[in-house]
């Protein structure tokens, strides 16, 4: 499903370059459950954001579903994004302006789908996830594990093949953090869905198939 | 997503309700500024377009050269119309028109009409005044036949049908109403409550060049015929005025074309209402947009302010799949949005502020003008170029940004920052201008209000006096003068604050003629205005003599008074003067010399001017009443004139009045710019004060830091207002030089005007740096004041 090859992220200091990511090569099939560890500034993020296609490496070789990546149109790249890839992040970013319903509709708006389609696929994601009860609240509403959920449910609302997590429970309690890593371990048992997450923490980690370490810009085995 | 737009947009509102509060208040006020001035500027663009012939309706204006003077005037005599109809094929008919107050009486009510107008019987033809009632054919053609609008029917008549019945006219004519008209609307310079036919005028019966009181109006065949009908006209009157009025050497008289629509705003003469001019109608239009631009510029200032606030927003948007042009149209709707909310409120404003505003403008607007369906379309449109202007860039600066740059740090503001500083300059710019232009016209009008005029017009009554009072004229004059309170009483041709009465004067030894106004009046007039005489003596018993009418024909001398101009023109020392013999019409001797004085206003010099003795002229009564308890002696008058002038009403006016109304335009321009220089400088502040505001919510923490660190409240004070100082100190240094290019263009149009003193520019840009110092202490002082443990800890 990803294919990295020899993906270098640097930034031109003076006449240095100061690397984030240096040569990485990385296959991830569909169904995986990856965990990518490291420390602070090792370009966890980084590389997250590049897979996530929100970020572009300096160098180097992406495809996506056996697509390239770099040699698609911004638009098409932008269709494959939509369709495929769904991100959580450890602030949640939801919006604060919108209820818990319209945080979760939000990135339907933006792929077109009907009005009346629109609320069956919320409704569904609502009675699932058991949170029909609080959809008319606002995020300040709710606990931190109840917004890293509203934040999961609205990376899910799209059907993607892909959830990338970055630190998702960094700023949840342990009992929270548990919960969201039970939701995500179900999800890749039973849809599916290929995991991609950031994490500090060894036991978060062990969540997954397998574990990448990543340090000073470099994968170690 | 539209539907979402909004919520989000009103929710944002909500959650920023201070911001939300002045970025409304602010486009509101402005855009009731704008729609204020739009409404007047419409109402002053469609004078006299309502007529359906508009197009092909010409006033003839008169201009002559006679004895070294050039003379425009918008007045004709009565010949004009009828020659030109008979002789110029593109001609198709005629109106002629005269003003002229009378006293109208139907039974026991009686009332001086100053809307009273003789007209040719193509008046209700020509232009399109509608008839209620009656044949606009025939309305007016017979002598003594008048047309009343619907207004005064009910004023006169009531409830009662008053078409058939008879009016007296001047206490002698009675005046048969055929016709109803519906009022003048108030955008024609054809204003009346009464058209009689002109027929019935002692001046109809013979056809002349000159003796020209009456405004002239064609109707051409086309358009199109103005410029070769000019020139016809043209070489006509030059051989007119050859073989007709014996012009010769460098004395010439034409006659022009204006196009009715273009008479109020273009022609520099007035006819029987006050043109106007396009340049004010600029001017205003330009402080429209200017006020618009202000508040425009603080929506753009707080929204980019307030950007870094939404970057979250923004970039999980992105993050979910929105394109720029997504994030683009939901700002922009944003705008719009509160941009429409805004014209709700600047429509309220405006229906609420309108009556004051007709007030200062002399204008009536109606408020229905505001509702209807153009009106509302128009302000739509206006609410999409708001919207774009005031929404645009924040739209564009948000929507380009870096998702990955703002969902980690949020914005940096190192752009914006420069561009919200030019803006704040922008408005500063602008209101130090309008306050300084403000200040300078304001200070001209004051001077011309205290101007020494050579004449006192303090507690001078203006009555007015007709031919039936003439026959009593002495005895009535005599019982107003004994009245206790009255100083004096004098009889003159016309008020001194305006003296129109134009002609020529010779000096018989030297044959010398000049051009001259000229006014006759009794021999109370010097004391009665307090005019100082340079030479000669005061007229006497002995000149009423010789003016008597008793006299008859060539007999009758009158004896003249000369200013310094005049004297002056024809090349004597004042004392030189006395004694000479001159000519205006009939001969007679220069018993004085009077010092120039202000008989026109002070847009022109002061001219020649001749007063001579004939008291049979005289139009008005001048009183002269000391200043203390002015009811009681106004009283007085009332209950000798009810008693000696039965046939008309007791209607006076102060001399200062006249002299204020001459300056009507200058008056209503002074109001209009005071009103929004107000403005702008309130939403200059108003943005002033919310840019402050973000800033302190931006810098709690720094300044939390620095009071730990032992700044005082005034430390943090000079701090944060030194930033903004230094803005409007650039506003005050681009604002001067412009503001004394545009004010000192405007003076230029004063014979007599103020120097422009450079206190008043420092005096403006100082009040303007006071109020933009106290508007950011204000707000900083809460911050300033804070416990900073507190600020520290939130953060």
């Amino acid at each position: 499903m990803i294919a990295l090859r020899n993906i270098y992220k640097w930034y031109q200091t003076g006449i240095n370059r100061t690397f984030i990511l240096k040569d990485i090569d990385l296959d991830i099939a569909e169904g995986d459950f990856v965990s990518l560890m490291g420390p602070s500034g090792s370009g966890k993020s980084t590389l997250l954001n590049i897979i996530g296609m929100l970020d572009e490496p300096s160098e180097g070789e992406y495809h996506f579903l056996g697509q390239p990546v770099y040699q698609l149109k911004e638009r098409q790249r932008k269709e494959l994004y939509k369709q495929h890839i769904g991100i959580v992040f450890q602030q949640y970013h939801l919006i604060d302006e919108l209820t818990v319903y319209e945080n979760i509709e939000a990135p339907l708006l933006y792929q077109g789908v009907k009005g009346s389609e629109r609320k069956s696929m919320v409704a569904d994601m609502l009675d699932r996830f058991n949170i029909v009860g609080k959809k008319d609240l606002f995020p300040n509403q709710l606990s931190g594990g109840q917004q890293q959920l509203v934040g999961v449910v609205r990376a899910l609302i799209a059907k993607p093949k892909l959830i990338l997590a970055d630190e998702p429970t960094g700023n949840l309690n342990s009992a929270q953090g548990e919960e969201i890593m039970q939701l995500f371990k179900q999800l890749n048992k039973e849809e599916g869905v290929t995991i991609l997450q950031a994490t500090h923490s060894e036991k978060n980690a062990a969540w997954g198939d397998r574990t990448l370490h990543l340090l000073d810009g470099q994968l170690r085995a | 997503m539209i539907r979402t737009y909004i919520k989000i947009a009103l929710r944002h509102l909500q959650k920023h309700t201070l911001y939300a509060g002045i970025n409304l208040l602010g486009l509101a006020i402005g855009l009731s500024g704008c729609i204020l001035i739009g409404l007047y500027i419409w109402h002053e663009l469609s004078y006299d377009r309502f007529h359906e012939k508009a197009h092909r309706l010409v006033r003839v204006t008169w201009a002559y050269h006679f004895e070294d003077a050039e003379n425009q005037t918008a007045s004709t005599g009565t010949r004009v119309g009828p020659e030109f109809t008979r002789r110029f094929p593109e001609v198709e008919a005629y109106v002629r028109l005269l003003k002229y107050p009378r006293v109208l009486a139907v039974g026991d009510k009686m009332f001086e009409e100053k809307r009273f107008l003789y007209a040719d019987s193509a008046f209700f033809g020509l232009f399109s005044f509608p008839l209620l009632e009656g044949n606009p054919a025939t309305v007016l053609d017979a002598p003594e036949k008048l047309v009343i609008t619907q207004s005064a029917a009910k004023k006169y008549f009531g409830s009662q049908h008053p078409i058939g019945r008879s009016i007296t006219v001047g206490g002698t004519k009675e005046f048969m109403i055929t016709g109803i008209a519906a009022d003048a609307p108030a955008n024609s310079q054809i204003q009346f409550d009464f058209v009689g036919s002109f027929t019935t005028l002692n001046a109809a019966r013979e056809e002349k060049w000159s003796e020209a009181n009456y405004l002239t109006f064609l109707q051409l065949h086309s358009p199109e015929a103005i410029g070769p009908l000019q020139a016809k006209i043209r070489a006509y009157s030059e051989q007119v005025g050859r073989e007709e009025l014996q012009l010769s050497g460098n004395n010439y008289m034409t006659y022009q074309l204006e196009p009715i629509t273009e008479v109020h705003l273009y022609s520099p003469l007035d006819g029987f209402e006050p043109n106007s001019s396009i340049t004010y109608i600029w001017v205003l239009a330009a402080v429209a947009l200017l006020i618009l631009l202000v508040a425009c510029v603080n929506y753009t200032n707080l929204s980019t302010a307030q950007a870094a606030g939404r970057s979250a927003e923004i970039g999980m948007r992105k993050v979910m799949g929105a394109s720029r042009r997504d994030i683009f149209f939901q700002f922009i709707s944003e705008a719009f949005l509160l941009s429409l909310l805004a014209v709700a409120v600047a429509l309220f404003l405006s229906f609420v502020l309108l009556p004051s505003f007709n007030q200062l403008a002399g204008r009536q607007l109606e408020q229905e003008l505001l509702f209807q369906p153009l009106t509302l379309l128009l302000l739509l449109g206006l609410c999409a170029v708001v919207a774009m202007l005031a929404g645009a860039y924040p739209a564009m600066v948000l929507s380009g940004s870096k998702v990955i740059g703002i969902l980690k740090k949020g914005f940096t503001f190192t752009g914006q920052a420069g561009l919200r500083k030019g803006l704040i300059v922008f408005q500063f710019v602008i209101s130090i201008f309008l306050l300084i232009a403000t200040a300078i016209i304001l200070q001209q009008l004051s001077f011309i209000q205290n101007k020494a005029l050579g004449y006192s017009k303090e507690h001078v009554l203006e009555l007015p006096i007709d031919a039936k009072m003439s026959e009593n004229y002495d005895a009535l004059r005599d019982a107003l003068e004994n009245l206790p309170g009255v100083r004096s009483v004098a009889g003159a041709y016309e008020a001194p604050t305006h003296i129109g009465w134009s002609d020529g004067l010779t000096a018989l030894e030297s044959g010398k003629r000049i051009s001259i106004n000229a006014m006759p009046a009794d021999e109370h007039l010097v004391k009665t205005l307090n005019l100082s005489l340079l030479a000669g003596e005061d007229f006497t018993q002995r000149d009423i003599q010789l003016a008597d009418p008793a006299l008859q024909g060539d007999n009758i001398q009158y004896t003249y008074m000369l200013n310094e101009a005049a004297v002056r023109a024809l090349g004597w020392t004042p004392q030189q003067a006395i004694g000479k013999r001159v000519a205006k019409g009939r001969e007679g001797i220069v018993r004085a010399v009077v010092q120039d004085f202000h008989f026109r206003s002070l847009h022109e010099p002061i001219g020649p001017l001749a007063i001579f003795m004939d008291k049979r002229l005289a139009g008005s009564f001048f009183v002269k009443i000391d200043g203390r308890d002015v009811p009681a002696t106004l009283a007085r008058l009332q209950g000798v004139w009810g008693a000696r002038v039965a046939h008309r009403p007791f209607d006076y006016k102060f001399l200062d009045d006249s002299y204020t109304a001459l300056y009507k335009a200058e008056q209503s321009i002074a109001g209009v710019f005071t009103t929004f220089a107000t403005v702008a400088i309130l939403l200059a502040c108003l943005g002033l004060f919310a840019l402050t505001a973000y800033a302190m919510v931006q810098r709690t923490k720094e300044i939390g830091i620095r009071k730990v660190l032992g700044a005082t409240v005034a430390d943090i004070l000079a701090l944060v207002s030194l930033d903004f100082i230094k803005l409007v100190l650039l506003a005050i240094a681009i604002a001067i030089p412009l503001a004394y290019g545009a004010t000192s263009k405007w003076l230029e149009g004063f014979s007599y005007k103020i120097g422009l003193a450079w206190w008043v520019f420092g005096l403006a840009g100082l009040v303007t740096l006071l109020i933009a110092v106290l508007t950011v202490c204000l707000q900083a002082l809460k911050t300033a004041r804070a416990n900073p443990v507190k600020n520290l800890r939130s953060e």
